[in-house]
């Protein structure tokens, strides 16, 4: 435990503890600041944190390029939503069951692909193949209502349930706050230890690493796993946030896209960038939603626009992603990052 | 003359935030106020789906000056676009009711209007669904949820009906069909409807034959082919424009006119369908939600929207938008105040005769469902559809069999 403690927070400077400790602070009292809209705005922010930082160990971390994420957030959320709407098993239990599920996805990938050598662009191609199979499946498996949607039932709740996760934006923001922190954390615990560096190796460079008696194949397919069952509960959330599912939007590449346009912006391979990536996204995004409505300019699609012109600009100016840049500006350190 | 940059202190920069941070979260809700009631139009206006949430928002463009000429009070139009995300479309939302919308409407698509549905419940501000066919909007018990369109239930049972009041009315009616639908999300759901209710209408048919296709086909001849060979009397379909353009083209280049076409979803009667095959589009039927040509309003909305943007057809899009909107003024001018509670029991309470859409009117019952509400069944005629069923909207009589795709000049 104390070993773990000092991992996680051992060689962080104090600049960088008051910054982590300001910026949790603010999250933590943002509800009772901001309105509903800001809150809603900010789960999204999160949410999109959280599964770009469970993208980042196949990706940042290993260097295994997944397109096809999307395939475990549909798989949770699908997991956890027929056991609650069939048989009335809470969230949390069916995160128990999401996650193996997930998990298990992630290891038939990833044995395909690392045991007979896809890799790179391949790779990428099949994760796709995989979330295009999940989509077309879920299309037509009745257990799920198929593509006529799964709706979770929207009681009237005077309080919030977070055991069944009913209740109000604020509730949900809490959760996802939670979640996001403790992704955080084992992220940061992972990179720290034995298993992230040896990623990090495999990342850097796999046929020395291989000469070097990592056994490749066994860490890429933990890093494959531990990714699945960690996206899986962003699908739990979503299912009980938005209380509909259908397969051809859980599934859709878009959705994968989505998931790593935070770290592609914030930084892939960085503890920050995801976190970082998204907020700026989304709250750039939602700024300039806002800003338009203000000037009373009606722009349906200017939000997309922006997506891809800030691609473009760190893709150009900061090819690392903004974290790294921004890291040295404040002084925190590679490591500690 | 030189400038001194003022130094950017933490104190500065905390200070700025502290007052950004005030003024975005300064409370914008101001209720019960006079004047224009605030609505909040959520559509899909980007996206996959964009090109159907402009058409939607066509219907709102039209919208001021006739609910004006009908004495209804003026409505603050707020427009939002979904992205065609259930995302963006609650943030939206919830953005919208932040920024003093008294009511919203939206959303076209079921899962976006499901998550619309909770903000508006959240908050106590109603909601007027303009399309969205699923059935479980309006079974979740919401207090807020209003729909003034079918439920896809309705829509298959209307459908069904009207079909059996074509038959009796050209005296014939097909004894085989084959049933080519799309495989996407709506296609599949509708078979899977369409499977389902059939034997409890006891057609004169069967389906001698499935056939789901791609939604991103473009080619159908194999399809067309495997159609052809079973020799149905009649053609049934679930398609989307594309598809429904591929169809006819490969009918025409196989040389091959079943009885009728049956369609019983989009594409066939759309503006892009008659523009792209000219006389080959005359002649398909399609079941759907439409508006009644023999109504006053639907009259005033074909005028308006002939002059507001020539060439585009009145369709349903633009009808169950202008309709939602109807609703709202409506409801506002009997409650008297913008006050969403007041204004949602007054919605509730709806009994608007005069409308534009097919079927007795828009009313609701206790779950928020407009069960007035009724399909239509339109034949594509001379470059734009009519009404052939039910009789008490047709301004045309049903013409079978279709003529001879060779015959045609």
């Amino acid at each position: 435990m104390s070993a773990a403690l000092a991992r996680l927070a051992g060689d962080l400077s104090p600049r960088t503890r008051i910054w982590l400790a300001a910026l949790v602070a603010a999250l933590v009292i943002a509800p009772w600041i901001v309105g509903d809209y800001l809150v809603t705005v900010l789960i999204l922010i999160l949410y999109l944190a959280y599964t770009g930082q469970a993208w980042n160990i196949m990706m940042g971390f290993t260097g295994q390029l997944s397109l096809g994420h999307a395939i475990y957030a549909g798989l949770g959320a699908y997991v956890a939503a027929v056991l609650f709407t069939r048989y009335g098993v809470a969230p949390w239990v069916g995160l128990l069951a999401a996650m193996p599920v997930a998990a298990a996805c992630g290891a038939i990938i990833g044995f395909l692909a690392f045991r007979f050598g896809v890799t790179g662009v391949y790779f990428a191609i099949l994760t796709i193949a995989f979330a295009e199979f999940a989509r077309i499946g879920f299309d037509h498996l009745g257990i799920v209502n198929a593509a006529a949607g799964l709706f979770l039932p929207v009681a009237q709740y005077a309080h919030n349930d977070p055991w069944r996760l009913r209740g109000s934006p604020t509730m949900f923001y809490y959760v996802m706050l939670a979640a996001t922190l403790a992704a955080f954390i084992l992220c940061r615990l992972l990179i720290t230890s034995r298993i992230g560096y040896f990623w990090l190796a495999i990342r850097e460079d796999e046929e020395a690493a291989r000469a070097a008696g990592i056994d490749t194949f066994r860490y890429k397919m933990y890093a494959v796993t531990i990714s699945a069952a960690v996206t899986s509960f962003a699908g739990v959330f979503y299912a009980f946030f938005y209380n509909n599912l259908f397969p051809e939007q859980v599934f859709n590449i878009s959705r994968s896209i989505q998931m790593i346009l935070g770290p592609i912006i914030g930084g892939v391979g960085t503890l920050f960038g995801p976190i970082l990536g998204a907020f700026v996204l989304t709250g750039l995004a939602e700024s300039l939603s806002t800003a338009l409505t203000a000037m009373g300019l009606d722009l349906p699609g200017a939000e997309q626009v922006f997506y891809g012109v800030c691609l473009l600009v760190v893709v150009v100016a900061l090819p690392e992603g903004i974290w790294p840049w921004l890291a040295r500006r404040l002084g925190v350190k590679e490591a500690e990052s | 003359m030189n400038r001194t940059p003022m130094p950017t202190t933490r104190r500065r920069l905390l200070a700025g935030a502290a007052v950004t941070a005030a003024a975005i979260a300064a409370p914008a809700i101001v209720r019960a106020q006079s004047g224009p009631l605030k609505v909040g139009v959520l559509l899909p206006r980007s996206g996959f789906e964009a090109g159907i949430g402009q058409d939607c928002q066509r219907g709102v463009a039209i919208a001021p000056a006739i609910l004006k000429s009908i004495g209804l009070p003026e409505l603050a139009i707020m427009d939002g676009d979904t992205e065609s995300s259930v995302e963006t479309a609650r943030a939206r939302a919830a953005k919208m009711v932040s920024d003093g919308a008294q009511c919203l409407v939206g959303a076209f698509d079921s899962g976006q209007t499901l998550a619309i549905a909770q903000v508006a419940e959240q908050n106590g501000v109603p909601l007027i669904v303009n399309i969205a066919a699923a059935p479980q909007l309006t079974e979740q018990g919401y207090k807020f949820v209003f729909r003034n369109f079918p439920t896809a239930g309705m829509i298959l049972s209307d459908a069904f009906t009207d079909q059996k009041e074509v038959f009796a009315a050209v005296g014939q009616s097909p004894k085989t069909v084959v049933f080519m639908h799309v495989n996407d999300t709506f296609g599949t759901a509708m078979a899977k409807g369409i499977n389902l209710l059939m034997p409890k209408f006891d057609m004169p048919y069967k389906i001698l034959d499935e056939i789901a296709y791609d939604p991103a086909a473009r080619d159908l001849s194999v399809e067309v082919t495997k159609a052809k060979a079973s020799n149905p009397d009649a053609l049934l379909v679930v398609s989307r424009l594309n598809d429904a353009m591929l169809i006819t083209r490969e009918l025409v280049k196989q040389r091959w006119t079943p009885q009728a076409i049956m369609s019983m979803g989009p594409g066939w009667y759309e503006d892009e369908y008659f523009k792209t095959l000219g006389k080959l589009a005359d002649g398909p039927l399609s079941f759907a939600p439409w508006f009644d040509p023999n109504k006053k309003l639907a009259q005033q909305l074909e005028a308006a929207l002939a002059k507001a943007y020539p060439g585009v057809n009145l369709n349903t899009n633009h009808v169950y938008t202008f309709e939602a909107l109807l609703v709202a003024a409506d409801a506002y001018k009997r409650a008297g105040t913008t006050d969403p509670k007041a204004l949602a029991e007054a919605i509730r309470s709806t009994n608007i005769t005069d409308n534009a859409s097919i079927g007795g009117g828009i009313a609701f019952d206790a779950k928020g469902q407009n069960t007035k509400v009724k399909d239509g069944a339109m034949q594509n005629r001379n470059g734009k559809p009519v009404v052939v069923a039910p009789k008490e909207a047709s301004n045309a009589q049903p013409e079978w069999p279709l003529k001879p795709y060779q015959s045609r000049t």
